[in-house]
C-alpha cells in the first residue's frame, strides 16, 4: 500500500500528458500546467477548508457554534465570503501609491505560491525539485516581507505603516531562529534537497526489512521530532514559524485592535481576499516546510505518502488555531526580545547539540547517542534557556513584587 | 523556559477543555439557534414599554394620564405625547397621541420608573422589525395599550404587586375623600348658616377622576 | 533560452536604469530590488540554483530590506523637486563606467570568440559539489569567516543587552512600586 496514491496520481499526470505525445510543444505546456495548476488549486481550497477550520475551532474553543447557516456544518461558508469579497468596492486611498498598492496582493501571492512548489508532497509529487530546495523555500518566503512593506507603505495611513514597520522588523528577525533551527535539519541529513531530507527521516535498515512492525515504526520512530535536538529545533522552528506567518500570538502587523489591521486597513473587496490568501497560504508552506524538516515529511505507516503529508499539515495548522485560541498578543519589545535573546542563542546551542548528537551517533549507535541527546543535551538546551530567561529578566522582575495598593 | 511552556501548557488545556466539552455540555454552548429556538424569557425579561388599561375598552381604561413625566424622562426622547380634548375643547386626562420610537428606545425602563400612574410597563416581545424603516418603527397608542390581563401573564408576580399598589391607593383616597366629605359635611353642619361655605367641596368632587376607577 | 535570458537581461537592465533615474526613493529601492531578482533568473539560467537562492535570500530578503527599513523612517520620499535627477558631473562618471565596461567586459567577451561555449555534458552541478569545492580547501578561512560573523551576531545581541539592562538599573530607583513588567 506504500506510496499507493503518489503513484497513481503520478500515473495519472502520465495518462493524461500522454494525450499530447503528438505535440511536443504543446505537451511541455500541458506538463507544466500538471505540475503547477493542481497545487495551486488544492492550495487555494485549502485555504478555503481552514478558513472554515479557523472559524469553527475558534468559535467552539470560545463556546459558541461557529458558522452554521451556509451548507451543512457551514462548510459552503468560505463560498459566501468569497462571494461577498468579490462584489465589495474596491476602494484605493486617493492619496496612496496606486501601483504598489495594486502590486502588494500580487506580491504576496506570487512567493507563497512558489513556496509551496517547493514542498515534497509525496513521493514523486513535487512541484519544483531543485536540488536547494529548502533554501529556495527560505528565500522565497523572505519576500512576503516586501509585500507586506509595499501595502503597509503605498496605503498612506498611519495603521498601515505602523503594520509594515512592525512586519519588516520582525520577519527579518524572526527569519534568523527559523533558518538556524532548519541548519541543524540539512546539517543532519547532508542536503538541501527535500525529498533527501525527507527520506533521512526513516530508519532504513527498518523500512525495506519487510517485518511488520519494523515496517510500521521504522516510518515514524526516524522523524526529526523524535530526536533530542530534532524535538527543539521544532519548537524553535514552530515559534519562528509562527512569527513568519504572522499568526497569534505573533500577529503584531495585523494587531486589530491596537492599529485595526495594519497592513491590511487600507485594503477591501478582493484585494483583500487575495491578500488573506496569500497569507494563508505562505503560512500552509511554512508548516509544509515545518512538516518536511521535523515531522518526516510524507513517511507514514500504511498510506505513505500524500495522505500522511495532508494530515501532518493539517494538524499543524490545527496547532496553530489552537494556539490563536489560547495566547494573547505579544508586546512589540516582548517579540523582538524573544527572537534575539533567546531564539536565536539557544537555536545556535542547537545546532552544536545535533553536530554533537551525530558524533555519538557513529561513534557509539543511536541509542547511546538518544541516551546522551536527551539527557545531557536536552538538560544542556533547558539549563540555557533558563539562564538566559534569567538573564532577560528586568531587575525589576526578579526582585520581590510589593503591591502598595493591596492591603 | 520551564516556567514559560507551563503557563502556555495550561492555557492551551484550558481552551482545549472549552472546545471539546462544548459538543456534549450544554453549559459550554450556550448560543440559541435564533430564528428556529427562541431565547426563554423570564417574567423580568425587558424590551420595550407598553401601556396598560383596565377593563374591556382600551381608551376608557387607560391608565395613562398624559402627564408627559415619561416623555421628560426618556434619555433618548423617543416617546411623543400630545394631551387629549373633548368636542369642548376642554383637555382630558388621557393622551390623544402616544408614540414610542423602537428604533430609538434603548429599554431603559426610566419611563416605567417614573410614571405615578403606573401606566407604562415593559414588555418582553422582541420580534419588533419592520418592513418599513419610519412608521412602521414608530408604535403608536392603539398597539402600545394592552389589557392588564395581558400584564398578568406576563410577569404574575410584578402585575399583583402593582394591582395591590393601585387597590391601596384608591383605598387611601377613598378613606381621605371620606374624610374629607365628612369634614365638609361636619363644618357644613357647624356653619349651617353661610352657604359660601358649600362652594368649597367641588375640589372634592373632582379629585375622584384622578386616582384610576378601581375595576 | 536565449529568448530568456534576452528578457531577463533586459528586465535587469530597466531595473537598474530605473533606480537611478526615479525620483521617489522607495520606488527606486524597488527597482534595484527588481534588477536583483533578474539577476537571480539570470543565475537560474546558468543552472547556478544555489547562487540564485542566496541572491535571492541575502539582496532581496536582506539588503533590500534593510534599505527599505532606512527609507521607511523618511518622510519626504520624494526628496528636493527642484534639483534635477542628474548630478553636475554625470557626464564623467558615464564615461568612468564605459571605461570600465570596456576595461573588463571587452577582453572576457573577445576571449569566448562571441560564441556560446557548448555545454558540458556531465555538467551537473549541485549543492554537494559547491559545497565540496567551497569547503575543502578552503575550510579553515570559511569557518574563520563563519566565527567571525557570529561572533558578531552575539555581539550586537549581548551589547543590545546590556545596554537596555544598565538604563534600567539607572533609572528605577530601589524602592518603586513594582509594576509586572516594565
Ligand atoms: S425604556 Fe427608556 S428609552 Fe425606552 S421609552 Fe422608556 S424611557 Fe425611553
Ligand atoms: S405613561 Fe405614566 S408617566 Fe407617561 S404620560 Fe402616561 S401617566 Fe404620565
Amino acid at each position: 500500500m506504500n506510496n499507493f496514491f503518489d503513484l497513481k496520481l503520478v500515473e495519472l499526470g502520465r495518462w493524461i500528458e500522454a494525450f499530447f505525445a503528438d505535440f511536443p510543444s504543446l505537451k511541455l505546456v500541458v506538463h507544466l500546467l500538471l505540475c503547477t495548476l493542481p497545487l495551486a488549486l488544492s492550495f487555494m481550497g485549502a485555504f478555503a477548508f481552514t478558513t472554515w477550520l479557523e472559524r469553527k475551532g475558534l468559535a467552539r474553543i470560545q463556546n459558541r457554534p461557529g458558522p452554521n447557516r451556509v451548507g451543512i456544518f457551514g462548510l459552503l461558508q468560505p463560498i459566501a465570503d468569497g462571494i461577498k469579497m468579490l462584489i465589495k468596492e474596491d476602494i484605493v486611498p486617493e492619496r496612496s501609491d496606486k501601483l504598489f498598492h495594486f502590486l502588494a496582493p500580487i506580491m504576496l501571492m506570487i512567493p507563497a505560491l512558489i513556496g509551496v512548489g517547493f514542498l515534497p508532497l509525496g513521493d514523486g509529487l513535487h512541484a519544483l525539485p531543485l536540488d536547494s530546495a529548502i533554501i529556495f523555500f527560505f528565500a522565497i518566503s523572505s519576500l512576503n516581507t516586501i509585500a507586506v512593506f509595499m501595502a503597509g507603505w503605498s496605503s498612506r495611513n498611519k495603521y498601515s505603516l505602523l503594520g509594515g514597520m512592525r512586519a519588516v522588523a520582525q520577519m527579518i528577525s524572526y527569519e534568523i531562529p527559523l533558518v538556524l533551527s532548519a541548519v541543524a535539519v540539512i546539517m543532519i541529513a547532508g542536503s538541501l534537497n527535500a525529498q533527501e531530507v525527507v527520506a533521512s527521516q526513516q530508519i532504513s535498515s527498518w523500512v525495506g526489512s519487510g517485518n511488520i512492525l519494523q515496517e510500521f515504526f521504522g516510518r515514524i520512530l526516524g522523524w526529526n521530532v523524535f530526536k533530542p535536538w530534532g524535538f527543539a529545533g521544532f519548537i524553535f522552528f514552530f515559534v519562528a514559524a509562527l512569527a513568519e506567518a504572522n499568526r497569534s500570538p505573533f500577529d503584531l502587523p495585523e494587531a486589530d485592535s491596537e492599529i485595526i489591521a495594519g497592513h491590511l486597513t487600507e485594503y477591501s473587496g478582493f484585494k483583500y481576499a487575495i491578500f488573506f490568501m496569500g497569507e494563508y497560504i505562505s503560512a500552509f508552506a511554512i508548516a509544509g516546510i515545518g512538516v518536511t524538516l521535523f515531522l518526516g515529511g510524507w513517511n507514514g505507516p500504511v498510506f505513505s505518502g500524500l495522505p500522511w503529508f495532508v494530515l501532518k499539515l493539517f494538524s499543524l495548522f490545527a496547532v496553530m488555531i489552537w494556539i490563536r485560541g489560547t495566547l494573547p498578543r505579544l508586546r512589540v519589545d516582548q517579540l523582538m526580545g524573544y527572537a534575539w535573546k533567546f531564539l536565536f542563542p539557544l537555536a545556535i546551542l542547537n545546532i552544536f547539540l545535533a553536530g554533537f548528537y551525530h558524533f555519538i551517533e557513529r561513534q557509539w549507535g543511536t541509542a547511546i547517542a538518544m541516551l546522551a541527546g536527551w539527557i545531557l543535551g536536552f538538560g544542556a538546551l533547558q539549563l540555557a534557556a533558563t539562564a538566559l530567561s534569567r538573564l532577560n529578566q528586568s531587575p525589576i522582575m526578579r526582585s520581590k513584587r510589593v503591591y502598595q495598593l493591596v492591603e | 523556559m520551564s516556567l514559560l511552556a507551563k503557563g502556555i501548557l495550561k492555557g492551551m488545556a484550558v481552551t482545549a477543555k472549552n472546545f471539546f466539552q462544548s459538543y456534549y455540555r450544554k453549559e459550554r454552548l450556550p448560543t440559541v439557534q435564533y430564528p428556529e429556538e427562541k431565547s426563554t424569557i423570564t417574567p423580568f425579561t425587558r424590551n420595550f414599554p407598553f401601556l396598560l388599561y383596565d377593563g374591556d375598552d382600551a381608551v376608557d381604561g387607560m391608565r395613562c394620564t398624559a402627564c408627559t413625566l415619561c416623555e421628560r424622562a426618556c434619555p433618548p426622547q423617543c416617546i411623543y405625547i400630545i394631551k387629549d380634548k373633548d368636542e369642548k375643547g376642554k383637555p382630558i386626562l388621557r393622551p390623544r397621541i402616544f408614540d414610542i420610537d423602537t428604533s430609538v428606545c434603548m429599554s431603559c425602563q426610566l419611563c416605567v420608573e417614573v410614571c405615578p400612574y403606573e401606566a407604562i410597563r415593559m414588555d418582553s416581545a422582541f420580534e419588533l422589525s419592520n418592513e418599513n424603516r419610519f412608521e412602521g418603527l414608530l408604535i403608536n397608542r392603539g398597539d402600545l395599550l394592552k389589557s392588564n390581563d395581558y400584564y398578568h401573564a406576563l410577569n404574575p408576580v410584578e402585575a399583583r404587586e402593582t394591582d395591590d399598589r393601585i387597590a391601596a391607593k384608591n383605598a387611601l383616597a377613598e378613606a381621605k375623600k371620606k374624610a374629607r366629605q365628612k369634614k365638609t359635611r361636619l363644618a357644613a353642619a357647624k356653619a349651617k348658616r353661610p352657604p359660601s361655605r358649600l362652594k368649597k367641596s367641588p375640589p372634592a368632587r373632582e379629585k375622584p377622576p384622578q386616582p384610576e376607577k378601581s375595576e | 533560452m536565449n529568448i530568456a535570458f534576452y528578457l531577463l537581461a533586459l528586465v535587469a537592465v530597466l531595473g537598474a536604469g530605473l533606480a537611478i533615474t526615479l525620483r521617489n526613493v522607495v520606488h527606486a529601492v524597488f527597482s534595484v530590488l527588481l534588477f536583483f531578482s533578474a539577476l537571480a533568473g539570470l543565475f537560474l539560467l546558468m543552472l547556478a540554483e544555489f547562487i540564485a537562492a542566496v541572491q535571492v535570500l541575502v539582496y532581496i530578503g536582506s539588503v533590500g530590506i534593510l534599505m527599505l527599513f532606512a527609507i521607511m523612517l523618511t518622510t519626504n520620499v520624494m526628496g528636493d523637486p527642484n534639483r534635477p535627477v542628474r548630478s553636475r558631473g554625470w557626464v564623467w562618471g558615464g564615461l568612468a563606467v564605459i571605461a570600465l565596461l570596456a576595461g573588463v567586459l571587452l577582453p572576457l567577451i573577445s576571449r569566448t570568440g562571441g560564441q556560446t561555449p557548448t555545454p558540458l555534458s556531465d555538467f551537473n552541478p549541485s549543492v554537494k559539489q559547491l559545497g565540496m569545492v567551497l569547503m575543502d580547501p578552503y575550510f579553515a578561512s570559511v569557518g574563520v569567516i563563519a566565527l567571525l560573523l557570529t561572533a558578531g551576531l552575539i555581539g550586537a545581541v549581548v551589547a543590545a543587552t546590556g545596554a537596555s539592562e544598565a538604563d534600567q538599573k539607572k533609572t528605577v530607583p530601589a524602592n518603586r512600586p513594582n509594576y509586572p513588567n516594565t
